[in-house]
């Protein structure tokens, strides 16, 4: 007892702990919030879009225009019975929702959303992201072995097997970025981008990249044409067959934030993250655009990458999945190993455009 | 054998067949036969002109085909083809073509119509009593449409069928019990032709259930003659 309270009194003169965990704790509250207005408002957003490019209206009585069916929907999976089968894997059924929330929230936890508004600038910040993005894929692995059910299983095999494929060429195309730029460390990347976004700074290499990583991120969200893991037409929901209620709305909701993150990461790269719009020498243009707060840059260039992987979505049609593995194996990673060695050779000698 | 029988509804199809063949068929686009890299561009600008397509329909909204029912009840757009709700057709003085057949009830899979002769025919040999209908069995096929030699039926798009009570969907379509409109036009007068027909309610007759009583009719359908043991038990259920 004495120890303990050793501890704290020592914790209370030592200020900094007391700054860390308060830190922890703002953090982690700013990050769940965020987290659960972007998986609203993409779900939303989402369910528009996809009405309009089918000839529908979506979701119109809930609130003006439907606003309010999202959170109508939360409200209802809250208060949704939770089935847990009978012969499933009690502690890892349990278990899987939450790794794949965890996995949203850390790579939510580096992206920078300013200069300033980095919850954690790390200068490791894309090998981390990258590694947490391969970790994200465990729960669902779990979720779908603990399920016990063929459907969930061969959901989560797929899913383990196109991860592991299309990490392959995402990280291909991320490494040209960071060949070009120099650095690991996001906001360094996007500092990098002040005379000009990577898309078109270095000539076609960033273009064919940001292409990869757009097909890659797009597989990696397990979203339509490579919804591998889900299969409803095949697998019922795939891997998450099995799950209903609160659970289910993890798995719904880490979809969306994954969404918004391979986009966020996306911009960053690609699109110089919270850096505004400049052209070459018009001073005035330059100005106005410097005016804009780099969130709100950051978020459009966000949103305009989320709606380009909404737009493939419900455009394009599914692949199978043999026809997925050949794509990767014979076409992005080609593609991408060519890249890399474009774009060093375009870093060491120094050919971008805007020196 | 399959052959045979796809090649006589054929046969029967003729007409739409042909109709089919003067529709100009763009020559099927397969596959061009091109190497590794012609294919990726070939399948690259056709998704391109896919999400050229989807994006048309997202920017212009008067392409949404969604009808916001409840709301717009009053201006509501449905395609002729909707098969709601069978009618049967009577002109505009109130006389129809049904001859008492039996095709159409021979030719219902699901036994849905039972056509019922007039007991005391006035005008011809035969006379129509009452069609009665059964909605809640019918699968909306249109083969007794097809089957009328008299194109007495109709398919409707009304769809508000719904009701507390089965019994009550099943009814008379014929809204008088008599002879054929042209049949009756041989008549001196109105009045005679009055006198010759019956009017009759929709669920008067051998209705519910084909004459088993079903509880919940409402009591101005009821026909006039029942014994006061069912008209109790209609009592009792529907106050
Ligand atoms: S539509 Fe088909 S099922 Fe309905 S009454 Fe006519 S023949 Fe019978
Ligand atoms: S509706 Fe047509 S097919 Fe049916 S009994 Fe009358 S005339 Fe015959």
């Amino acid at each position: 007892m004495k120890s303990l309270s050793f501890y704290i009194h020592n914790l209370y003169q030592n200020q900094q702990w007391l700054d860390f965990i308060l830190y922890l704790g703002l953090g982690l509250i700013l990050t769940l919030s965020l987290m659960s207005v972007v998986a609203l408002v993409l779900v939303y957003a989402e369910r528009k879009i996809a009405a309009h490019f089918q000839c529908r209206l979506g979701p119109m009585r809930v609130g003006w225009h439907g606003t309010l069916q999202t959170v109508a929907d939360a409200l209802k999976l809250l208060l949704k019975e939770d089935l847990i089968p009978k012969a499933a894997d009690r502690f890892l059924f349990a278990l899987a929702p939450f790794l794949t929330v965890m996995a949203a929230l850390l790579s939510l936890s580096v992206l920078p959303f300013s200069l300033s508004a980095t919850l954690s600038n790390m200068n490791i910040g894309l090998l981390f992201l990258s590694a947490i993005s391969g970790y994200g894929v465990l729960g669902i692995l779990i979720g779908g072995w603990a399920s016990n059910n063929k459907w969930s299983l061969l959901g989560a095999m797929r899913a383990g097997a196109q991860l592991i494929s299309y990490e392959l060429s995402m990280t291909l195309s991320l490494l040209s970025i960071v060949v070009l730029s120099g650095s690991l460390n996001l906001n360094e990347i996007i500092a990098s981008q002040a005379q000009g976004w990577w898309i078109w700074r270095a000539h076609l290499v960033g273009f064919i990249s940001f292409v990869i990583y757009i097909i890659s991120s797009t597989a990696e969200t397990n979203r339509t044409p490579f919804d591998m893991a889900e299969g409803e037409s095949e697998l019922t929901a795939g891997f998450h067959t099995e799950y209903s209620g609160m659970r289910f709305a993890f798995f719904f909701l880490s979809e969306y934030v994954n969404l918004f993150i391979v986009s966020a990461i996306g911009s960053i790269l690609f699109l110089g993250g919270w850096m505004p719009l400049h052209i070459g020498e018009w001073e005035s243009f330059n100005a106005l655009m410097d005016f804009v707060p780099g969130p709100i840059w950051f978020l459009l260039k966000t949103g305009a990458l989320i709606f380009l992987s909404m737009w493939f979505r419900w455009t394009f049609p599914r692949l199978r999945v043999d026809q997925l593995m050949r794509f990767e194996w014979k076409f992005l990673l080609p593609l991408g190993l060519i890249n890399l060695f474009l774009s060093s050779i375009i870093a060491l000698g120094g050919f971008y455009f805007f020196p | 054998m399959n052959q045979e029988s796809n090649m006589s509804a054929n046969s029967k199809t003729d007409q739409s067949a042909s109709a089919l063949a003067q529709v100009p068929i763009e020559n099927a686009k397969r596959w061009p036969d091109l190497n590794y890299f012609n294919k990726i561009i070939y399948g690259a600008s056709s998704l391109a002109k896919g999400m050229k397509i989807t994006f048309g329909y997202l920017i212009n909204t008067k392409t949404v085909v969604t009808q916001q029912y409840p709301e717009n009840r009053e201006t509501l757009i449905l395609a002729d083809r909707v098969r709601a709700n069978l009618i049967m057709k009577h002109n505009e003085n109130g006389y129809h073509d049904c001859t008492s057949c039996h095709i159409c009830e021979g030719v219902c899979p699901n036994a849905s119509i039972h056509v019922v002769d007039r007991s005391e025919p006035t005008v011809s040999k035969k006379e129509l009593g009452y069609f009665v209908w059964r909605l809640d069995s019918c699968t909306f096929c249109n083969l007794c449409v097809m089957a009328c030699p008299f194109s007495c039926l109709e398919m409707t798009g009304q769809f508000e069928s719904s009701t507390y009570d089965q019994s009550l969907l099943v009814y008379n379509l014929n809204q008088y019990s008599g002879a054929t409109q042209n049949n009756l036009a041989k008549l001196a007068d109105d009045q005679a032709r009055t006198s010759a027909i019956k009017a009759i309610s929709p669920y008067e007759g051998p209705v519910a259930l084909e004459g088993y009583h079903l509880a919940g009719i409402p009591k101005e359908f009821l026909p006039q003659k029942s014994d006061a043991k069912t008209s109790q038990a209609r009592e009792g259920v529907n106050p």
